[in-house]
């Protein structure tokens, strides 16, 4: 210790940093730092690593008391949250699983290893279905009345342009509740319960304050000279859109699609209360699993493991742009 | 007060050198600016000297202590930033007593080392305000009370007028003046702005590709540049260099017909320095310059510069052959003179006024100590001029 | 240039003359309507139609109209004291998991400003529960809080059968335990949204210039009066906004424990957005007591949010 005050430490310090920064109590605290971090992210990360061993578990090793750490891998969850299965005698079992092997799918093996046979896709497999359409063309409506509606914020004087940015933001912090009965009643009456139209109008108008805040940030932050000049070289202001502000706002769209995306695919409280079959999404699905022929945690676990993945790897890519995702577009870096 | 000493003190950037190995005492009570243009490496020492910048080599001592590896608060330096750094959730006051509070001084201690800044910086009326309210200018003098209010051993400056318009510069320069001959505290003083250097300092520290060039007091820097780079990075516009070559009693220079003579002091020095084909470079300022129809330089008007009291010659003394570009000095003439563009002059150039550089090194050269006269046996002389070096 | 290209270059003018006869107005129009409009047919209408519900006495299951009944359902709310419990249990719920959220987020926020190696990638692993679907967390944790062969017991190592707590039914050994099943879901709750206080508390603490703690250095301030007097101070108003998303979304979040829980075991879960859901769209479908609730909690909420509005404006002011 009473060496680095005399001779410094061992390596001469070559980048910008603090006297400070550099003592051997620093760079011992930085470590301690660092460690504590790791520690915490593990333990922050064990439920979802829980729920990924948990997917490739058979049903007798999810409910194995104490929890199975070493394991045989095995698809049979997936399998369960992807079929619908009937059982099959043993002997009928073995006697298929024996025969040709080439005419047999990878799902119908796993199924008859635990002496069953498929007899159909599965309820989720239609409503993942659901969820795609309905988060996908939501996205995509939100997206481009956002950019457009953003556009118009961002660059023009807008009458009143504080008070209905205020009235975006503030319909996305009403509690989903509030509105969900009487749309429930406007639905009913309109027919628009528990279809298509009805989930991606609805999808579309609750991603869209999002849309405009965020949109609208990044449209600021594209200088104004650009399309000036477009529009001094005979462009109309359409024209200068399309080929001066989009292709420069395509971070923003990139960010405002993903966040859509996600909000629509994880939404639970609005498909619970708004559709029931026809138009029911992947979230509601998962929670109701756990009512059919007893607790199939694998199926669940795969189902849910299939949810985090993208969001994930979504989560990855965007890191830089969650701040301004997850509070509106209110707050930049 | 301190005396603060850098010793082959140097700061690597990866590779690359943002202050080359340097040595500097700054005595106790001096004012001294680093100036150099801007990555010259000067503020970099000057963080160095603070702490708030490691040192990659060297030793930075404080009163004779070695205080390479202290802590920053353990240097008992003060630092006014050139964007202030005032706490901008803090009233005016707070900014103030903030380093008092720090070291836990007793409430009543504080007030009374605060209204005496206050007093010193007359910041009186603005106690409750918080920085943003404020004007830059005032804003820098709260940021000096906070630096005062501590009495340190030495304050560093960085830039601290450099934020300010020019109007307020020039007042802000004449109070830091003011307040260093009041306190006679040491204070080294980072600036790019030459004017600003002159007018504060004792001495300078001129730097540039981070090392130091020259250290002077600003006569010395003006009027004896150490090299090719401050003689033509002080003064504005900087001293003359013309490319010429020695004959005999004159220096002839390439591409038109001028000469100048040789003064004499110079004559051994040159002899000995230069190489066989002796060239040299020669400085001059441009007020150093007269017109004089019997003048041994003539040129054209290239260009004429108003500055009021006075005007600047742009002369051209002829292109140079191979590229075609203009030789181009400046002359200092008076305001009523009248030398049209295009017209033909004639000027002599103060013998006392003239230096003299060697080419390939860049640096000047020096001329004899005594006033030497005519010629004296060169080899007796050469021992002189070694002996010196 | 040739003829013909002059000729060409002349009519693309006149052509984008034409076009640019869109005025800004319209554009404006053009771009703005559609947003506004189905923000208000899908916000604003709905809200003012479930305002009209709560005053009526009416059920959307029931062939009947609504009945203006006026404030009797704001009444018999107020004066349900099983609804101030649930407001209680939910108040309850806010305290504990906003106050540990951002104590936590805040906390590692400050351990993950200084970088170090990996920490970029650290950062973003632990941002990963709050991107999840409320539904699906609280499905795992179901699994997890398990008593037979949940990872929770395991962890704690009380896996003895019988003896072991069961969280989310709020026994220990079988006994009931008071607020057992309410703190499990709020672990749950504290699991999924710490990472989105330390984001906040993370972008704030970047923003504080490094500057000031240049001087604060200088200054000779020690590491604790740096925190109190320059880090605190400066992060609080982002701080603020995180504690204000997290109390709205404590009084009307239900996914995570309709998904856990469902209210029980007996009502010790049952916040007041749990409860609004069931009397809204289970059982007896009272769809106007259910507006007057969904009301109350509005109002609430635009206290709150009013509340922080106030103090920001405070701060402006100060500065």
């Amino acid at each position: 210790m009473s060496d680095f005050y005399e001779v410094g430490p061992a390596e001469p310090v070559v980048i910008s940093t603090r006297v400070d920064k550099v003592s051997p109590k620093a760079r011992r605290e930085h470590n301690v730092r660092a460690a504590i971090v790791i520690a915490i992210a593990m333990f922050c990360l064990l439920p979802i690593f829980v729920m990924s061993m948990t997917a490739f578990k058979t049903r007798s090793d999810a409910v194995s008391a104490p929890p199975k750490l070493l394991f045989k891998p095995t698809l049979e969850g997936f399998v369960f949250l992807f079929t619908e299965r009937a059982l099959v005698p043993p002997a009928r079992a073995q006697e298929l699983l024996a025969s040709d092997t080439t005419d047999l799918s990878l799902f119908e093996r796993v199924a008859l290893s635990s002496g069953q046979e498929i007899t159909g896709p599965s309820d989720y497999v239609g409503r993942l279905k659901n969820s795609l359409i309905i988060a996908g063309v939501s996205t995509i409506f939100s997206v481009v009345l956002g950019f457009f509606a953003a556009y118009a914020f961002s660059r023009f004087d807008v009458p009143g342009k504080d008070d209905l940015m205020f009235f975006i933001l503030s319909t996305r912090m009403l509690p989903a509740v509030v509105v969900t009965i009487p749309l429930f009643l406007m639905y009913r009456q309109f027919g628009l319960h528990d279809t298509y139209q009805g989930m991606i109008l609805l999808y579309t108008v609750f991603n869209l304050s999002l849309a405009v805040w965020l949109l609208k940030g990044f449209i600021d932050e594209i200088p104004l000279e650009y399309e000036e000049a477009a529009l001094v070289d005979g462009y109309s202001r359409i024209q200068a859109i399309f080929k001066i502000v989009l292709p420069q706002a395509m971070t923003g769209i990139a960010a405002t699609v993903v966040f859509s995306l996600i909000f629509a695919w994880n939404e639970y409280a609005f498909a619970l209360m708004l559709t029931s079959d026809k138009a029911r999404t992947a979230p509601p699905t998962i929670a109701t699993m756990l009512g059919r022929g007893g607790i199939e945690w694998s199926a669940i676990a795969a189902g849910s493991l299939g949810f985090l993945i993208p969001v994930a790897i979504v989560v990855f890519l965007l890191r830089d742009y969650l701040l301004r995702g997850v509070t509106f577009g209110a707050v930049r870096r | 007060m301190a005396q603060i000493e850098l010793k082959q003190v140097e700061k690597l950037f990866g590779e690359k050198y943002a202050v080359k190995p340097m040595d500097l005492t700054i005595n106790n009570g001096e004012f001294v600016c680093l100036l150099g243009p801007s990555g010259c490496g000067k503020t970099t020492t000057l963080r160095m000297i603070s702490g708030l910048e490691t040192a990659s080599g060297g030793t930075i001592l404080l009163d004779g202590e070695n205080v390479t590896w202290h802590h920053p608060s353990d240097r008992d330096i003060a630092f006014v930033f050139q964007l202030y750094a005032l706490y901008p959730h803090m009233t005016v006051r707070d900014n103030i007593a903030f380093p008092l509070q720090a070291e836990g001084m007793n409430k009543d201690d504080i007030d009374t080392r605060v209204s005496e800044v206050v007093d010193i910086l007359r910041i009186g009326h603005m106690l409750k305000y918080k920085p943003g309210k404020l004007s830059g200018g005032d804003q820098q003098r709260v940021a000096l009370a906070r630096a005062l209010v501590r009495r340190p051993k030495a304050f560093l400056m960085d830039e601290p007028l450099g934020a300010l318009d020019a109007e307020l510069r020039e007042t802000m320069r004449a109070e830091i003046k003011a307040l260093h001959i009041a306190q006679n505290a040491t204070t080294v003083y980072v600036t790019h702005d030459q004017v600003e250097a002159m007018a504060l300092s004792d001495r300078i520290v001129v730097m540039s590709a981070a090392e130091v060039q020259q250290v002077g007091t600003p006569a010395e820097v003006y009027y004896d540049p150490a090299n090719l780079f401050v003689a033509g990075f002080i003064g504005s516009p900087g001293m003359n260099v013309l490319k010429g070559q020695l004959d005999g009693d004159v220096v002839r220079f390439l591409g038109n017909n001028n000469t100048l003579p040789l003064p004499a002091r110079y004559r051994i020095p040159l002899l000995t320095t230069l190489d066989a084909d002796k060239n040299v470079i020669v400085g001059f300022r441009p007020e150093a310059g007269t017109i004089n129809a019997d003048g041994s330089m003539q040129g054209e008007v290239y260009a004429v510069d108003m500055h009021g009291a006075y005007k600047l010659l742009h002369v051209n003394l002829g292109d140079v052959p191979d590229t075609h570009e203009p030789t181009i000095v400046h002359l200092r003439t008076d305001r009523m003179a009248s030398n049209p563009m295009g017209s033909q002059l004639r000027f002599t150039v103060d013998p006392a006024m003239m230096r003299f550089f060697d080419p390939k090194s860049g640096k000047a050269i020096l001329p004899s100590q005594t006033d030497q006269t005519d010629r004296q046996p060169v080899e007796v002389l050469s021992t002189t001029a070694e002996g010196q070096a | 240039m040739t003829a013909v290209q002059t000729q060409a270059r002349t009519s693309n003018v006149q052509q984008q003359k034409r076009r640019r006869g869109l005025s800004d107005r319209a554009i404006i129009n053009l771009f703005i309507w559609p947003t506004l409009l189905l923000l208000i047919l899908w916000n604003a209408f709905p809200l003012f139609y479930s305002l009209f519900l709560s005053f009526t006495e009416y059920s959307a299951i029931a062939r009947k109209e609504p009945v203006w009944v006026g404030l009797a359902n704001y009444q018999d709310i107020l004066t349900d004291p099983q609804m101030w419990k649930y407001f209680a249990t939910t108040g309850r719920y806010a305290l504990v998991t906003v106050g540990m959220q951002t104590l936590l987020g805040f906390g590692l926020a400050l351990l993950v400003r200084e970088k170090f190696k990996g920490s970029g990638l650290i950062t973003t692993l632990i941002l990963i529960p709050m991107m999840l679907s409320p539904v699906v967390v609280g499905l795992f944790w179901k699994l997890i809080y398990n008593p037979a062969f949940g990872f929770f017991n395991y962890l704690i190592m009380q896996t003895t059968p019988g003896k072991a707590p069961d969280m989310l039914a709020g026994t220990i050994a079988r006994t009931p335990v008071p607020n057992l099943a309410l703190w499990a879901v709020a672990l749950v709750d504290i699991w999924m949204w710490t990472p989105f206080v330390m984001l906040l508390a993370l972008s704030g603490l970047k923003a504080i210039p490094d500057y000031l703690y240049e001087a604060a250095v200088i200054d000779r301030a020690s590491s604790w009066f740096q925190f109190r007097r320059i880090t605190l101070p400066q992060v609080a108003p982002l701080l603020m906004i995180a504690v204000l998303f997290r109390t709205i979304e404590a009084f009307k979040g239900f996914d995570l424990v309709m998904g856990m829980t469902g209210g029980g075991p007996g009502d010790q879960t049952e916040l007041i957005a749990v409860n609004l859901y069931r009397q809204a769209f289970q059982g007896q479908f009272r769809t106007g007591h259910a507006s007057a609730l969904a009301y109350i909690i509005l109002i609430i909420i635009i206290a709150i949010s009013n509340l922080y509005i106030r103090y920001l404006n405070g701060l402006r002011e100060e500065g």
